[in-house]
């Protein structure tokens, strides 16, 4: 499934079978997925359908009731490896009351920076998201916008070689959006595997490999051509339906093409 | 009729959190139970040690009067007061590590002069550092005397002359009449304050670190549970420390309440008790998902502990259940220990068990809530 033939032979990350099941609702239910280092791999599916789940077991912050994660050969839960995971949680997980610099400082002080590299490395990644301006105001008083680039900057710090992003365009006017997207696309250059989540399908274009999910499964995968191609459809939207509908999967899951249109809706207003 | 439709919502979102519901039914009947209960004279009795000396009086051949052992007769009837006996070194000792609430000392000749009508002495110590406690000794000894009085009366078939033909003396063996009120609820004050404070900020700060999913960002870092656990003890020890001192120094210089024993065991004491407080606060914030449900754990957690834990009920005058639940909160052994100090002048081998207990609490918290934590995600 790797397109890209990689230098580098460990996996970033090795999902096998991993199944969650909050109360009545299966989260996952026996996902498989393999992303070679250096890819940039974009999970597909509506909301409920298991993506921020698979990031978080990911990322090593939650439990699974089976299965295994391997990230970068070693197997979850793993505090070493959890320095080398950038994680970008979907809203902006910030401390309201400190400034964009302290914020920066703390979490930069977590993954065991310090003294001078610390101070290079916020000014560094502040420079990023062209927060320097703000680096002294409190988190509190920023828009919604300015939250979110202080929260990619705040994942940037520890330079971590694998990356997972869940949705981080929600809420974020279109400009924002093609100027995150510019950073996720040069970090992947630079080596960084990255993992987004998203249901929006021109985001899902720009990556290198897909996996489309629903109620907690994969149910297809591939560059965004071959996905097109392997359902016959013109679009990921309609390949995604084309898949939901094959697969047989009715889980009475929202499809894709009207949370789109709510999301539009949405992402006009909070421009 | 928008009015309505507004009311039906707020009843309805009521009906769906049941844990309010539960609180606003609960909490009014259990807390006002325990009141009635509290404020009822009739509790458990305290120990009373009893030194009885007389050895009573040949007052006319084949006519013994026995007046020492009859009035310890009546001491043991009296409700309120369990009376044990004792010589005089071992009342001493216990009245001074706070063991009985008081003691009845019955000299030596006490028959000989009452029979003789020189009104004998006879002398209560009260131990002095819990008020109800003082209180109720002394009513129950009064009770007692009453009666021991009334009997002799009907006995000799005599009047009780001019005044009462017993004298009793009061003493205390710590604090006294002219210890002030606030000396013996400054430990209180100390102990409920720096308790409910520090529980409330941790609780409250470590939910907020969950809803603005900082925590998540945290526990994906190499950080570990226990770091995590102990670096907000450390930040809330600086707090909480800062507060200990401005309630002591307050206590000490404009309430003008005297520290018996040592400032640093006071101290000490605190700090077991907010590092038990930060972490039961932890623990407890994983059962809330919103700042109103943390502020609902007041009730459960500060409440019964202000009641119990011998503030101004002492420990034990409860039943036997209540004082079992005393005996499993921090605060009782924290006012105990304080008063002991502050009150009695008590050093640290005194108060080596209550030091143990809020220890032991404290390690246990430090441990439940690092355990909750890891539950909560790997």
């Amino acid at each position: 499934m790797a397109l890209v033939a990689q230098a580098d032979s460990v996996p970033a990350v090795t999902v096998r079978g991993a199944v969650k099941q909050f109360g009545p609702v299966r989260a996952l239910d026996g996902v498989d997925l393999e992303v070679p280092a250096g890819e940039n791999l974009g999970l597909l599916g509506p909301n409920g359908s298991g993506k921020t789940t698979l990031i978080r077991a990911v990322v090593g912050v939650l439990r699974l009731d089976a299965g295994t994660v391997h990230v970068m050969g070693e197997r979850l839960p793993s505090r070493t490896v959890a320095g080398r995971i950038g994680y970008m949680t979907q809203s902006a997980a910030l401390y309201e009351d400190l400034t964009v610099r302290e914020n920066l400082r703390f979490f930069g002080g977590l993954y065991g920076l310090r003294g001078r590299t610390l101070t290079d490395r916020v000014d560094e990644v502040l420079a990023l998201v062209r927060l320097e301006a703000r680096a002294g105001s409190v988190v509190r008083t920023l828009s919604g916008g300015m939250r979110q680039r202080t929260n990619l900057a705040a994942v940037l710090l520890h330079r971590p070689r694998l990356l997972l992003l869940d949705e981080p365009t929600v809420g974020v006017d279109p400009e924002l959006r093609r100027t995150l997207w510019d950073h996720f696309h040069r970090l992947n250059r630079d080596g960084v595997t990255l993992i987004v989540s998203t249901h929006i399908m021109d985001e899902a274009e720009r990556c290198g490999r897909i996996a489309m999910l629903q109620a907690g499964r994969v149910l297809a995968s591939g560059t965004p051509g071959q996905v097109k191609a392997e359902a016959a459809q013109p679009d990921l939207e309609s390949a995604y339906l084309h898949f939901a509908r094959t697969q047989g999967l009715d889980d009475g899951t929202a499809p894709m093409p009207r949370r789109r249109h709510r999301r539009a809706g949405r992402r006009g207003r909070v421009g | 009729m928008r009015v309505l439709v507004l009311a039906g919502r707020i009843v309805r979102q009521f009906l769906r959190d049941h844990r309010t519901l539960a609180l606003v039914i609960i909490v009014p009947s259990a807390v006002m139970g325990l009141l009635a209960y509290l404020v009822d004279e009739d509790k458990e009795p305290v120990t009373v040690g009893l030194v009885q000396q007389d050895e009573g009086f040949e007052a006319a051949p084949g006519l013994r009067l026995d007046l020492g052992n009859r009035l310890a007769e009546h001491l043991r009837r009296a409700p309120g007061i369990l009376v044990v006996e004792a010589d005089p070194e071992e009342l001493a000792r216990r009245l001074g590590d706070g063991a009985v609430a008081g003691g009845v000392l019955i000299p030596a000749g006490f028959s000989r002069e009452l029979a003789g009508g020189s009104r004998p002495r006879f002398t209560l110590v009260l131990e002095g550092s819990v008020p109800s406690v003082n209180a109720q000794v002394q009513r129950a000894v009064q009770q007692a005397v009453q009666s021991f009085l009334s009997d002799l009366a009907r006995a000799t078939g005599t009047d009780v002359s001019p005044g009462p033909p017993v004298q009793l003396d009061l003493e205390f063996a710590h604090g006294g009449p002219d210890l002030a009120t606030m000396d013996y609820f400054a430990p209180v004050f100390i102990t409920a304050f720096v308790f409910f404070f520090v529980f409330l900020l941790t609780s409250v700060s470590f939910l907020r670190e969950r809803s603005q999913g900082t925590m998540e960002r945290l526990l994906a870092s190499p950080i570990s549970r226990l770091e995590v656990v102990v670096g907000y003890l450390l930040g809330f020890l600086v707090f909480a420390g800062v507060q200990a001192l401005v309630i002591l120094g307050f206590s000490l210089w404009v309430l003008g309440v005297s520290i018996a024993g040592s400032a640093w065991l006071v101290l000490l004491v605190e700090l077991l008790l907010v590092v038990g407080a930060v972490n039961l606060g932890i623990y407890l914030s994983f059962f809330a998902r919103t700042e109103l449900q943390v502020v609902q754990f007041i009730p459960l957690v500060i409440t019964p502990q202000v009641l119990l834990a011998g503030v101004i009920w002492p420990v034990e005058t409860l039943t036997p259940v209540l004082r079992w639940l005393a005996s499993v909160m921090p605060m009782t052994y924290a006012i105990r220990a304080l008063r002991a100090v502050m009150v009695r002048g008590a050093e640290a081998p005194a108060v080596v068990g209550e030091l143990g207990f809020l220890g032991g609490f404290a390690v246990a918290m430090v441990a439940l809530a690092a355990w909750q934590l890891r539950r909560e995600a790997l």
